[in-house]
């Protein structure tokens, strides 16, 4: 592999890595607006402009790659010093300069490069600025706001639409100063990933309608997470203020999303907000809340002197650990009875290097819930189709549905009556939903973004999620919560577990997680061993064969 | 010196226009000696000739064909670039109008010595009359046999086509006019990799001018010696055409052995307009920097323009006498090239809006005495630093005004406006 010397810093690169790669190896940053590691180099915003040693022009970073050995580039000597800035001053001449009021403010390219590269007076200094008129909040499609004025013609987002998103809906219109960016006639931005080129946007051109206006960025708290929305599992950062989700952005997996996410993962945790939460205990026919005590005994109650089948009704939006401590429970009393029922959506691709990833279901964890013991044991079992297409609820001692909004069917009133025909119910779940309301116990659990946890995709990708904020309330985490419970049924076997204590486990007890420690875990996620005969169809596995089976360490 | 005219020796000569009348002349000829030698003879001819583009960079021709990859894995083409669209350049135009054949039997030679089968003539929009005639000549050519299936009985198969522009000058630059011949929006690519290695759809392109490749036939023809014969030196050899406006009596297209001087060129165009006094003329179409009146002997050639500063580019030349002012003329030069920036990148973009802007506001009377040095500073900015040579193109007159003309400039800011009284015909412009 040729060698390469930046700023007196030499790097081993692959053949044919440009220079701005070849820079962040040995922490040399070099700005660039137009260049993404993903689209097409073109080279034109001029930023990267770099001495390379024995080329009498300064040539452009990105454009420029190492093929041999013996390349010496310098990006701290003024001549690059003053070209960048001479730049950074052409970007600036027509820019309406209004911060205050842009989103993209405190997250803008412009903004970072001027505190960098740029200098404190304007030399355009009496002509009027470039403007287009009646161009300044152009709707592109239903999620993607232009405002020109800002536009510094970068072009990503064009070569965004016509390379990853396949679309091609965004041209670039007119030429020299009055160049600009816009939909081809009768085609509007909206395709699932278009909300992409918000992301890509190195300034505030491109808005996000969702996000417009919703807070300023400096104020956003932002961790690590996972979008919901799926089963593909896109790494997201969750962006939220004291609890309050203002947006998700995709985080870079080169394994799983690549740099992208869709719009319709980008508004799932909309429905954190639209649906009534549940924010203590609550025992049916009393009105006040009740303590985490009195809710446990009655539980625990309940359960063990249950009537007939204890039965539980699992849920793809649960965290591999909340998942095999229900299975834990199951165990505790007997049950072979579990499920995890998943709704179907449409299919949604997120391209990567490798083509894509698809995925169908609507909750990013069915394969990690059954993984950990929720599908169904041995013998006749009642199933989720039992339940909700049959009337097996009546023949329930007790049922315990571990997710309140474990499907779109937990919202249709002959669903809630029908479960609500068992003669103990429980349900846990983040929101207070009609069938919460009429449980008997109702148990509240924090959403995805109040716990740490686990989920596994499509791929048998397993990925960690953290907590990124506290759960409102007295909404204590699951995990502690089953803790307990099961520690009524055999203390000795229960005593305080947390998530990362649950994980390591479950990779004791379960062959597909050997090996695994919470700790060290990789950020990209690990592919499980699994073998691929895993049937995709929810609620048909028995857990003892299908770990059992060749292939698992 | 008696020059026998070589590229325009059938301009006014009807028949030209036909295959036959164009054969009557010895035309043709130079592509059935090609087609009896080998490619790379071919190329080895041109490279001796010491040809060297006539679009302006002067990169010499054979060197440009060798760098075509043999092998027959990708199809080459060749594209002639008669994108003529230099403000002051209208010498292609002569050759494609009255001498189409020559042009085609250039084109023909070139894709022979570089194995391509096609060939395209990327034809300025504007040019209706030239396109028709390229068409029309085409269309004969087929008939004759010499073009399509087997060129001359040869078997080599060759098709060629005529493609017309719309309207951008960035057309001309030559990845901008692959990306239009490609059906996409006209703007230079980055380069590298170069055209000779991944051009037109992909595979390897010859791009040439239309007054190179109408060199080409005679070469074959009559000899590299020959060729070399013509001209100031080893690097500068060969006829080439000036054409020539503005201040003079007779503007034109004008033929001349290279390192024809400029006082004869003026002299055989008649002279200064109505006797004026020569004031500047830019050597080498809009882009070129401007020359002033002392440069009056200097020879029209690639390296010696050079060396005084400015380049000979399309030969194009402007004459400017002493009623012109120069603000107002390199105002015009900047809105030109304002207009034409075809705004990918940064520097030519913004840089070139900003300075018509500053000149204009001079011209007006409206400038500072400091904008001398912030048009130098905003030139400094973009040379070097644009994608493609456009931006280096737009600074050439703009640099050259200030640092020869800074009294004229001081002229405008003190007397509050433009010191020369304005001919009616030129108030449309800046």
């Amino acid at each position: 592999m040729p060698k390469v010397t930046i700023n007196d810093r030499t790097v081993e690169v692959e053949a044919g890595t440009n220079l701005v790669e070849a820079g962040l190896k040995v922490g040399v940053q070099i700005p660039h607006y137009c260049y993404h590691p993903r689209l097409t180099v073109v080279g034109q915003c001029r930023m990267c402009l770099v001495k390379i040693e024995g080329m009498p022009k300064l040539q452009a970073a990105c454009s420029t790659p190492v093929v041999k050995d013996g390349m010496v580039v310098r990006t701290d000597v003024p001549e690059v010093e003053e070209a960048t800035q001479g730049m950074m001053e052409f970007f600036l001449i027509n820019h309406p300069l209004d911060c205050p009021i842009c989103d993209q403010a405190g997250e803008c390219g412009l903004q970072d490069y001027s505190f960098k590269h740029g200098v404190a007076y304007s030399r355009f200094q009496y002509d009027d600025k470039r403007t287009y008129p009646g161009r300044e909040r152009i709707p592109l499609g239903a999620n993607v706001l232009l405002n020109m004025n800002r536009c510094i013609q970068c072009t990503r987002c064009v070569r965004f639409t016509q390379e990853i998103a396949g679309t091609g809906e965004l041209g670039f219109f007119n030429r020299g100063a009055r160049t600009e960016i816009g939909t081809f006639p009768g085609k509007e931005l909206s395709n699932p990933l278009a909300t992409c080129v918000v992301d890509i946007c190195p300034v505030g051109a491109l808005t996000s309608t969702r996000f417009r206006f919703a807070e300023r960025v400096w104020y956003l708290d932002k961790r690590p997470s996972l979008c919901t929305g799926c089963e593909v599992g896109c790494n997201i950062t969750l962006e939220h203020r004291r609890g309050d989700i203002k947006r998700y952005k995709p985080r870079f997996n080169p394994e799983v999303n690549d740099y992208w996410m869709c719009d319709y993962g980008r508004a799932t945790f909309e429905r954190y907000k639209q649906i009534p939460r549940l924010q203590a205990a609550r025992l049916q026919g009393s009105a006040a809340s009740a303590s985490w005590q009195q809710t446990l005994d009655a539980v625990h109650h309940g359960l063990s002197t249950a009537d007939g089948p204890v039965v539980f009704l699992g849920s793809p939006n649960l965290s591999t650990e909340e998942a095999w401590l229900f299975a834990q429970l199951a165990d505790a009393v007997g049950s072979p009875h579990r499920s995890v029922p998943v709704d179907i959506g449409p299919e949604r691709t997120i391209p990567n290097l490798k083509g894509g990833i698809t995925g169908r279901e609507a909750a990013p964890n069915r394969r990690g819930a059954e993984l950990a013991g929720l599908s169904p044991g041995e013998g006749e079992t009642i199933d989720v189709d039992d339940l909700i297409l049959g009337g097996a609820a009546e023949r329930c001692g007790a049922l315990v549905v571990c997710d309140s909004d474990f499907s779109a069917t937990a919202y249709s009133p002959e669903t809630i009556e029908k479960l609500r025909r068992a003669k103990f119910l429980v349900v846990f779940g983040w929101a207070d939903s009609p069938l919460a309301k009429v449980a008997d116990v109702a148990i509240p659990t924090p959403t995805h973004a109040e716990k740490d946890g686990t989920f596994v995709n499509v791929e048998w990708r397993l990925q960690k999620f953290e907590r990124a904020y506290p759960a409102p309330g007295q909404v204590r985490p699951a995990v502690d919560v089953l803790v307990e419970l099961l520690a009524r049924f055999d203390p000795q076997r229960w005593g305080k577990l947390d998530t990362p204590a649950v994980f390591d486990r479950i990779a004791a007890a379960l062959p597909a997680f050997a090996g695994l420690s919470w700790r060290t875990l990789p950020a990209t996620g690990v592919a499980l061993n699994v073998p691929q005969a895993q049937p995709t169809a929810a609620a048909t596995v028995n857990p003892e064969t299908s770990q059992g089976q060749g292939g698992v360490a | 010196m008696a020059f026998e005219k070589v590229l325009t020796r059938n301009v006014g000569n009807r028949d030209a226009l036909t295959v036959k009348g164009y054969r009557q002349g010895g035309g043709y000829e130079g592509l059935a000696q090609a087609l009896k030698m080998e490619p790379d003879a071919v190329i080895e001819e041109v490279k001796k000739s010491g040809l060297r583009g006539r679009g302006g960079a002067g990169f010499p021709a054979g060197l440009k064909w060798s760098f075509i990859p043999k092998g027959k894995d990708k199809p080459k083409y060749l594209v002639c670039n008669a994108d003529e669209s230099e403000p002051g350049t209208f010498k292609d135009r002569l050759l494609m109008e009255h001498d189409p054949h020559q042009l085609i039997e250039g084109c023909a030679i070139c894709c022979w010595a570089v194995q391509a089968n096609n060939c395209y003539i990327y034809i300025r929009g504007e040019y209706t009359d030239a396109a028709d005639i390229l068409e029309r000549a085409l269309k004969d050519a087929y008939e004759e046999g010499l073009l399509g299936g087997s060129v001359l009985g040869s078997g080599f198969k060759l098709d060629m086509y005529v493609h017309r522009g719309a309207g951008a000058y960035i057309c001309g630059e030559e990845t901008g006019m692959l990306e239009s011949l490609e059906g996409k929006r006209g703007q230079p690519r980055v380069k590298p990799p170069f055209p000779a290695v991944v051009g037109a759809f992909g595979s390897p392109t010859v791009i040439n001018n239309v007054e190179t490749l109408a060199n080409v036939p005679h070469i074959i023809t009559r000899g590299a010696d020959w060729f070399k014969a013509i001209g100031t030196d080893e690097r500068n050899t060969g006829p080439k055409l000036y054409a020539i406006s503005g201040h003079v009596e007779r503007p034109g297209t004008y033929e001349h052995p290279i390192g024809v001087t400029f006082r004869e060129m003026l002299e055989a165009a008649g002279g200064m307009y109505r006797g004026g006094n020569l004031k500047a003329f830019i050597p080498g179409g809009a882009s070129a920097p401007i020359l002033k009146a002392d440069q009056i002997d200097i020879k029209m050639d690639f390296d010696t323009v050079a060396k005084a500063g400015s380049m000979l580019g399309s030969a194009a030349v402007i004459v400017m006498d002493d009623t012109t002012c120069m603000v107002r003329s390199v105002a015009r030069l900047s809105k030109f090239f304002n207009h034409e920036s075809c705004g990918q990148c940064t520097p030519c973009r913004e840089g070139t809006n900003w300075m018509e802007l500053l000149l204009k506001r001079l011209e007006h009377g409206e400038g500072r005495e400091s904008d001398k040095q912030l048009l130098l500073s905003i030139c400094k900015n973009i040379g070097g630093n644009s994608l493609c040579a456009l931006g280096d193109a737009a600074i050439g007159p703009v640099r050259s005004l200030v640092e020869q003309f800074p009294e004229e400039i001081d002229r405008h800011v003190r007397e509050g406006g433009c010191p020369f009284p304005h001919r009616r015909h030129f108030q449309n412009g800046a």
